[in-house]
């Protein structure tokens, strides 16, 4: 509840904020509130990055509610873990609960969420029946938004999973188009981490690396519970590929990058967006970091000037810099809150279902270029960024502005 | 079509993967050591053993942390690095040690003599609550383990050896031969037989059963420690969720080798090693787990005492 005064500075800001037509009655409105539930793994391997995601969103919606709130109505947050001890990452059975739990309270109009794509696999049946619509900032499985799995993903029909990233429809073959085309790389070995998100990267990559006659050594999958890898590590030693690539997320990731950095010195090796995070850089750490490649499934946003103002006010509010991944759930906030300003500004009740539709017309102008998506939810722009950990000491060994150097965009496949 | 030619024949990676074997298999065999003894005494699965080897790779961590080492960045040699290992051994061989003997004293002397499976679930519980102990204070994310081991190889053609795969031989084969003979040569050795034997017969023969026990649960928890500390600087990580994988295999090592045998424990510990890598190189890794119990079934059901067990006549 506001208190008085607290209401009085919203109605006087709103009437500031509102002096156009349509919104001088919202200022008799300002004490209503919808939600916003927010679902990542705060708990297990990827805490780290799910803290700087959820920062990101929250920064936007922290600014919408300082503002007066968005038409008339103030933005609360349903914060949900999908992060298990048992699982010590991302639990897609966890995820499939708090999507019920979302579902189920009847004031939560859209969400944002999850970082990861086993989560949303999970997820995204439930919502689609609860008429609920998410956005990711980070989970790029394709499957989850394709036509083609439209039964298992989105029974109802509508695509209610959208995202501020493109998928691995891009981000795996297209870092198989950098390694042929820039890293010269013959011959590969691909590693993932049995997870959805993983497996399908990892999947995505091999075909095209294929298709563009690297030469498959072979392919493994690494139980990411695991700690030793030496074996797998070992054998890929043994057949001598010119790279190794690794789909997966960090608990399995640091791992590996550790590993290899004592059995494959010199080879060239390179992941996903999995590999792209503060994790990798606290959990391997240097030296055994160094020289690792990653994408992202994003412009990358940090460099653009135009997202100087909002890394300021980040790093004032937060302490630590963001990373690429917090800037798209912070774009991601953008899309929910232009969706609802939209429902309302047209005079229609606030719901889930005209929060949806509103979202699916989205053109929201940000720091990574105009946010539109096709039919299926999907981004419009498809672009994947290329990194490689380079150590800067003039920065924390954790900084993740800094210890990702940004080597370009990846070439798309024609 | 393959143009990167082989670096190492099928032999060589064959030899490499023995190696890789042997390190995990002195990991599990010290792991494994904690399982028997226990059990050999109070035929208990101690399952909080899983999570005593956890939290003392974190204890092992704050030891070097404690003396200015963190990350793989400084590198000791000489005195400063045997005195740092020495201390960081001790103080997490201690710390595994004491644990065991909180647990054994604070939940499970209680439950001695209570029939059935109350003290084994008490143990599954107590391992919960070491994993949310540390989950909730230190947090969930990998730990960067700091390391002061130079990094040194040597090459024996195709074969690679790095200093800290002979440490962990080294370490594993002083402890368990010091096991070995204060098993077999010692008093209180003797009255670990015994009691393993025949704990009623032996308190009537002035065996202090309870002391033999916290003897038992000390020794194990230490070799727990011991372990984890290896763990920790070969594989330069740590984590809250480490015990569960570690646990489980030792402790099929444990009754592969025959549980409540010594010699059992070793032998099982280093031969489910070499299972996991040999498994790995000539199958896939992803069967590891299967291809372990089914060896473990085959075992079991052609010698159900596993390889070093003895014939426990059933006490009533």
């Amino acid at each position: 509840m506001l208190s008085r005064r607290s209401l009085i500075i919203h109605l006087s800001t709103t009437a500031l904020v509102g002096a156009l037509a349509t919104h001088a009655r919202s200022a008799a409105a300002a004490d209503k509130t919808v939600k916003v539930g927010i679902n990542l793994p705060f708990t297990g391997a990827d805490a780290h990055d799910a803290e700087l995601i959820k920062d990101g969103a929250l920064l936007a919606i922290d600014e919408a509610n300082a503002q007066g709130g968005v038409a008339g109505y103030k933005i609360e947050v349903l914060l949900l873990d999908d992060g298990t001890a048992t699982a010590g990452q991302y639990d897609p059975a966890q995820a499939a609960t708090n999507a019920r739990k979302m579902v189920a309270d009847k004031e939560v109009v859209a969400a944002i969420g999850p970082q990861m794509s086993g989560s949303g696999k999970a997820m995204s049946p439930i919502l689609s029946q609860g008429d609920l619509a998410t956005i990711t900032p980070s989970s790029t499985n394709p499957d989850i938004t394709d036509p083609k799995f439209a039964g298992q993903y989105r029974p109802k029909g509508k695509p209610i999973y959208f995202r501020t990233v493109t998928t691995d429809a891009f981000q795996g073959p297209n870092m198989a188009n950098y390694y042929a085309d820039v890293l010269k790389v013959k011959s590969v070995y691909v590693l993932d981490d049995s997870g959805a998100y993983g497996v399908g990267i990892a999947d995505t990559f091999q075909a095209q690396a294929e298709k563009r006659g690297i030469k498959v050594l072979g392919r493994d999958q690494l139980n990411p519970k695991e700690t030793d890898y030496a074996t797998t590590l070992t054998k890929i030693k043994s057949l001598n590929p010119d790279a190794l690539y690794y789909g997966g997320v960090a608990q399995a990731g640091v791992k590996v990058v550790k590993q290899a950095s004592d059995i494959l010195p010199k080879m060239i090796k390179g992941g996903g967006d999995g590999l792209y995070g503060a994790e990798i850089l606290r959990g391997a750490g240097f030296p055994a970091a160094e020289g690792w490649y990653a994408t992202i499934a994003a412009p990358n946003i940090l460099e653009n000037p135009e997202a100087a103002p909002v890394i300021d006010r980040f790093a004032k509010k937060y302490g630590q810099q963001p990373e690429n991944y917090s800037i798209t759930a912070y774009d991601a906030a953008l899309v929910v809150l232009d969706a609802i300003k939209r429902v309302a500004a047209s005079g229609k009740e606030v719901t889930r279902e005209a929060v949806r539709d509103a979202m699916q017309t989205a053109r929201v102008k940000s720091i990574q270029g105009e946010i539109t998506f096709d039919e299926n939810g999907d981004l419009q722009n498809r672009v994947i960024s290329v990194f490689r950990i380079v150590k800067d000491d003039k920065y924390p060994p954790e900084d993740v502005l800094h210890q990702y150097k940004y080597l370009g965009v990846a070439p798309q496949s024609s | 079509m393959n143009r990167g030619a082989p670096a190492v024949s099928e032999y060589g990676v064959l030899l490499q993967q023995v190696i890789n074997g042997l390190s995990l298999g002195a990991m599990y065999a010290l792991l494994a050591l904690g399982f028997t003894l226990v059990y050999g005494i109070l035929e208990l699965i101690n399952f909080a053993h899983f999570n005593v080897f956890m939290v003392s790779s974190f204890v092992g961590m704050w030891a070097l942390q404690l003396l200015g080492i963190s990350g793989q960045g400084q590198v000791l040699t000489g005195f400063a690095l045997a005195g740092a290992l020495v201390f960081a051994f001790v103080a997490t061989m201690l710390a595994g040690g004491v644990l065991g003997v909180a647990i054994e004293r604070l939940s499970l002397r209680p439950l001695r003599g209570v029939p059935g499976t109350a003290a084994m679930i008490t143990t599954i519980g107590v391992s919960y609550i070491l994993f949310n102990i540390i989950l909730l204070t230190v947090g969930a994310g990998s730990e960067n383990y700091p390391n002061p081991l130079p990094v040194v190889r040597w090459q024996f053609g195709e074969v690679t050896l790095e200093l800290k795969t002979l440490l962990i031989w080294g370490v594993a084969t002083v402890l368990m031969i010091a096991l070995h003979l204060f098993v077999n040569r010692t008093r209180l050795g003797k009255a670990m037989r015994a009691t393993a034997q025949d704990a009623e017969a032996a308190q009537m023969m002035g065996v202090d059963v309870d002391r033999v026990v916290v003897t038992a649960f000390f020794l194990g928890s230490a070799l727990a420690g011991a372990a984890a500390l290896i763990f920790g600087l070969y594989y330069n990580y740590t984590s809250f969720i480490i015990g569960y994988t570690a646990g489980l295999r030792a402790f099929t090592a444990a009754v592969l080798g025959g549980i409540g045998s010594v010699p059992g424990a070793m032998v099982g510990g280093v031969l489910i090693g070499l299972i996991e890598t040999l498994g790995g190189q000539l199958i896939a890794v992803r069967w590891t787990d299967v291809i372990i119990f089914s060896i473990l079934i085959l075992v079991l059901v052609f010698v159900p005492t596993g390889l070093f067990g003895r014939a426990v006549p059933t006490k009533s």
